[in-house]
C-alpha cells in the first residue's frame, strides 16, 4: 500500500482546533461543505482545485459546546446545527447570523434535513427525535421519543433509520411518525457507530465500533432480508493479536452507490455492495478517520481526521493528532467494474 | 535586577518541567515555546495567566475547561501559579528543588538551600521596625502587582515576605531562613509579627517544604496559632482539574456558608471578588512552610474561624461567586448513567486474541468525551454571563500583570 500524500488532498483553509464531528457537502454546490467540531465551531468552506481556484473559509459560527452535528438547508443558503449544548441552530451562511430553534435536553448527536417534507430533523442523547421548521410560529414541529439515546440518524426519501445505543434500530416513514415502520436490533454484535442510507432507497449500510459493517435492506420480505450481510474491516493483524478500530464514518456515492467507510485505524475504504468488495483503499491518513462526505455530484469526497476518544484522554496524550480535513478528486475507483452507466 | 546566588550550582530551571538552562532568557523562550504555546493557534504567550486569558477570550473557552498546560510535571500543570522564568516558583518547590540538587551534586546538605555566611552576618541583629517596613516595601516593589493582592495588613508581612514567591533572584527574600537567632528572643511557635526572615530554623540542615507532613507528635498547638488554609500537611498544589465542575479546589472550611461572608479569620476576598487563584497560591502554603521551620505546625484540624495575624488571607481558594447559587439549579452532571439498565450492553467473547478499541458497549466515545472537564457542559445558560462578568477582573489583571513584565 502505498503511502499518505497529502498532494491528493486539497486541504481547508483555518481548519477546526479539534476533532471533527461532521462534514456535510452543499445540496447543489459541489465545492462547498460544513464541517462541525469538537473545537464548538460550524465552519463553512469554499473548496476549489489543487493548487487554484479559490479555497475559502466563508464563515464560522461559534457555540458554548462542542458541536456534534451540522447540516444545510433546503437551498443550502442556511445551515443548522447542534451538539453538547442541546440547542438546535439555524446558522445564516450568509450573514453569519445564529437563531436558536429550540433545545432537546441532552446533547444532540445527528441531524438530517427531509427535502421532501422541508424539515430538519434531530437525534439526541435524551432518546427522542425531534422535527423543526425554522419558518413556523413553533419551530419544533414535533418530537418523538425513542427507547434509546439516538447516536446516529440518516434518511433516504421517506424512509428515516435511527441507529440507537443498545444496538436497536427504528425505521419510520417520516409522514407517519407515531409508530415506527420497523423496529430491529442491529447485526451487528458490537456498539452502532454509524450509519448511512443508500440513495437508491433500497436499504442501509451500519457499522460498529468493532470493525464491521453491515448491509440491510428495507424491504421486510424474507427473500430481501436473505441479502443482508455483514463483513470485516478496519483491522490489522499484528503478531497473534487482531487490533479492530470503530467505523466511525459511513457515506454513499451519490450516483455510483458505492460507499466510502472511515474507521479509527486512519483508513478509508470504497466498496461496492453489490459485488461485496473492496474497490480501493486510500493510503493511511495521519490519524483517526471520524467524518466522511461526498460531494452532490459526486467528482469528491471529504475526509475528516482527528482523536476520536476511542482510548480516552489517555489516548489524546499519548497520540496527539492534529484535526485535518481534506478534499480528494475522486476517479473510477468509485464506480463499480459493472457501471454501464444510466 | 538581581544577583543571582549560587549561580554556579542552580542554573535557571524551569518550574514546569525542571529543565535547567544556560540563563534566564532561555528559560523564557523555552517557557513560551513548550509551555505557554496556545494548542489552538500558533500563538505563544508569556506566562500561565496569559495563555489562560488568551484561551478564554480568543477561543472563547469557558474558564473550567482550559487544556492543562502542556509537557508539565503531573501536578504542575496548571494554571495557579503565575509562572514568569524563574519568577514565581513557590517556596516549597524551590527549597525542594534546591535540596534534590544538593544531593545530586553530592554536596553537603545545605550548602545551596542554607543561608550564607555573609548573610547570617547581616541578619544576626535584631531587625528594627522601620527597616523592616523599607524592606518589605522593597520587597513589594520589586514583587509588583503580585502583592496588592495579598492582605497589605502589617501583620502579613511575615508571612508575605516570606513566603513571597520569588526566592531565586531577589535578595531580600532569601529561602531559607538565615540564622538562628538565640533561643529565648522569639516564643517558640509564634512567628513574631514582623519578624523578616520568618523564624528561626530548628535544625541546620532544614528541608523546607520537604516533608510537608503533619505536625509532630507532642507539639502543643500554639494559642491562636491556626493554619492558613490549606493547611500544612496538605501537599503543595493539589491542582485538580479546575474544570472538575462544582467542586471547589479545596473543601470549604467548617462553617463555611456558601454564598455569605467568608469565615470570619479569613479576610474578605482581597481586592476583586474574583480574585485569580494562582496568585494567593503562594502564600498560601508558605506559611506552613514557616510553622515547619519552627517545629510547631498547628494540626490541620484547628478551627479556622481563629485568627492568625502572621498567615496571610487566603479566601480566593474558596468557592467564589459562581458556586453557591448552582446547587439550586438543575445543572447536569459530568457522569453517565444508563436510562434504560435493562437494555444494558455486554461485548460478546473474542475468539482470537483481540485489542478492540473501544471497549465500553453500553457508552460511546462521544458520550464519554462529553462529560471530560474540556468539554462538558453543565447546561447552566444562566450562569453564562454571571460567569463571565466575574472573569473579567482576572482578565484584566492578567493583562496588566503582562504588561508589567
Amino acid at each position: 500500500m502505498s503511502s499518505f500524500d497529502e498532494s491528493n488532498y486539497v486541504t481547508v483553509p483555518s481548519p477546526p482546533f479539534d476533532t471533527i464531528s461532521s462534514i456535510r457537502y452543499h445540496p447543489s454546490n459541489p465545492d462547498q461543505l460544513l464541517v462541525s467540531a469538537w473545537d464548538t465551531t460550524v465552519r463553512f468552506y469554499e473548496i476549489g482545485e489543487p493548487g487554484g481556484r479559490k479555497n475559502e473559509a466563508k464563515a464560522k459560527f461559534d457555540h458554548r459546546a462542542a458541536v456534534l452535528a451540522c447540516s444545510f438547508n433546503m437551498d443550502g443558503t442556511r445551515a443548522f446545527s447542534g451538539g453538547l449544548d442541546t440547542s438546535v441552530r439555524e446558522l445564516d451562511l450568509g450573514s453569519e447570523k445564529i437563531s436558536n430553534l429550540g433545545t432537546h435536553s441532552d446533547s444532540i448527536s445527528s441531524m438530517t434535513f427531509a427535502r421532501s417534507t422541508n424539515s430538519l430533523i434531530t437525534g439526541s442523547w435524551d432518546r427522542t427525535l425531534r422535527f423543526w421548521d425554522p419558518r413556523a410560529a413553533n419551530a419544533q414541529t414535533g418530537s418523538y421519543t425513542t427507547p434509546e439515546r439516538i447516536y446516529s440518524i440518516d434518511h433516504v426519501n421517506h424512509t428515516l433509520v435511527v441507529a440507537m445505543a443498545s444496538r436497536l434500530f427504528h425505521i419510520y416513514d417520516i409522514r407517519k411518525m407515531d409508530t415506527p415502520a420497523q423496529q430491529r436490533e442491529s447485526s451487528l454484535k458490537y456498539m452502532t457507530r454509524s450509519l448511512a442510507c443508500m440513495p437508491d432507497g433500497g436499504g442501509y449500510a451500519t457499522a460498529s465500533v468493532e470493525g464491521r459493517i453491515a448491509v440491510e435492506y428495507f424491504d421486510p420480505s424474507p427473500a430481501a432480508q436473505e441479502k443482508k450481510y455483514a463483513f470485516k474491516c478496519h483491522r490489522q493483524t499484528i503478531g497473534d493479536t487482531d487490533h479492530v478500530w470503530p467505523v466511525n464514518a459511513l457515506a454513499f456515492h451519490p450516483t455510483y452507490h458505492t460507499f466510502a467507510s472511515g474507521g479509527s485505524d486512519g483508513t478509508v475504504s470504497i466498496w461496492d455492495h453489490k459485488v461485496k468488495k473492496r474497490l480501493r483503499q486510500y493510503p493511511k491518513f495521519v490519524g483517526p478517520v471520524g467524518a466522511l462526505a461526498f460531494n452532490c455530484d459526486g467528482t469528491r469526497v471529504a475526509v475528516g481526521v482527528g482523536y476520536m476518544w476511542d482510548e480516552g484522554e489517555e489516548g489524546m496524550r499519548s497520540n496527539q493528532v492534529t484535526p485535518w480535513v481534506g478534499v480528494r478528486k475522486v476517479g473510477d475507483e468509485v464506480k463499480p467494474k459493472s457501471w454501464t452507466g444510466n | 535586577m538581581a544577583k543571582k546566588k549560587n549561580k554556579q550550582l542552580i542554573r535557571p530551571w524551569c518550574w514546569y518541567c525542571e529543565r535547567e538552562f544556560e540563563d534566564e532568557k532561555v528559560l523564557m523562550q523555552h517557557q513560551k515555546a513548550k509551555h505557554f504555546k496556545c494548542g489552538m493557534c500558533p500563538r505563544r504567550l508569556n506566562t500561565a495567566g496569559g495563555l489562560a486569558v488568551h484561551i478564554q477570550q480568543v477561543h472563547k473557552l469557558e474558564p473550567d475547561n482550559l487544556p492543562r498546560i502542556e509537557n508539565a510535571l503531573p501536578g504542575r500543570d496548571g494554571y495557579e501559579v503565575e509562572i514568569f522564568g524563574m519568577q514565581g516558583i513557590p517556596a516549597p518547590d524551590v527549597a525542594d528543588y534546591k535540596r534534590r540538587k544538593e544531593i545530586e551534586l553530592g554536596l553537603a546538605a545545605g550548602t545551596i538551600s542554607q543561608p550564607q555566611p555573609k548573610r547570617a552576618k547581616i541578619e544576626n541583629r535584631p531587625i528594627a521596625e522601620d527597616e523592616l517596613r523599607r524592606q518589605l516595601e522593597e520587597h513589594k516593589a520589586l514583587m509588583g502587582h503580585n502583592q496588592a493582592e495579598n492582605s497589605t495588613a502589617p501583620e502579613s508581612s511575615s508571612g508575605a515576605v516570606y513566603g513571597a514567591p520569588q526566592t531565586y533572584a531577589a535578595p531580600p527574600a532569601p529561602a531559607a531562613p538565615p540564622v538562628v537567632p538565640p533561643p529565648g528572643m522569639l516564643p517558640p511557635g509564634m512567628p513574631p509579627p514582623g519578624a523578616f526572615p520568618g523564624g528561626p530554623p530548628p535544625f541546620p540542615p532544614f528541608m523546607p517544604g520537604f516533608p510537608p507532613g503533619g505536625p509532630p507528635p507532642g507539639f502543643p498547638l500554639p494559642p491562636g496559632a491556626v493554619p492558613p488554609f490549606p493547611p500544612a500537611g496538605m501537599p503543595p498544589f493539589p491542582p485538580g482539574p479546575p474544570g472538575a465542575p462544582g467542586r471547589p479546589p479545596f473543601p470549604p472550611p467548617p462553617g463555611f456558608v456558601p454564598g455569605g461572608l467568608p469565615p470570619p479569620g479569613f479576610g474578605p476576598p482581597p481586592g476583586v471578588p474574583g480574585a485569580s487563584p494562582p496568585r494567593p497560591a503562594a502564600p498560601h502554603f508558605v506559611p506552613a512552610q514557616m510553622h515547619q521551620n519552627q517545629a510547631s505546625p498547628p494540626p490541620p484540624s484547628s478551627t479556622p474561624g481563629a485568627s492568625q495575624p502572621a498567615t496571610p488571607a487566603p479566601p480566593p481558594q474558596q468557592p467564589a461567586k459562581p458556586e453557591p447559587p448552582r446547587p439550586q439549579e438543575p445543572v447536569r452532571q459530568p457522569k453517565l448513567t444508563l436510562p434504560n439498565p435493562s437494555l444494558a450492553q455486554t461485548n460478546p467473547e473474542f475468539k482470537k486474541p483481540t485489542d478492540l478499541k473501544v471497549k465500553d458497549a453500553n457508552f460511546s466515545p462521544e458520550e464519554r468525551r462529553a462529560i471530560h472537564p474540556k468539554y462538558f457542559y453543565s447546561g447552566v445558560d444562566t450562569s453564562q454571563p454571571s460567569s463571565s462578568h466575574a472573569e473579567e477582573p482576572r482578565g484584566k489583571k492578567r493583562a496588566r500583570a503582562e504588561d508589567f513584565l
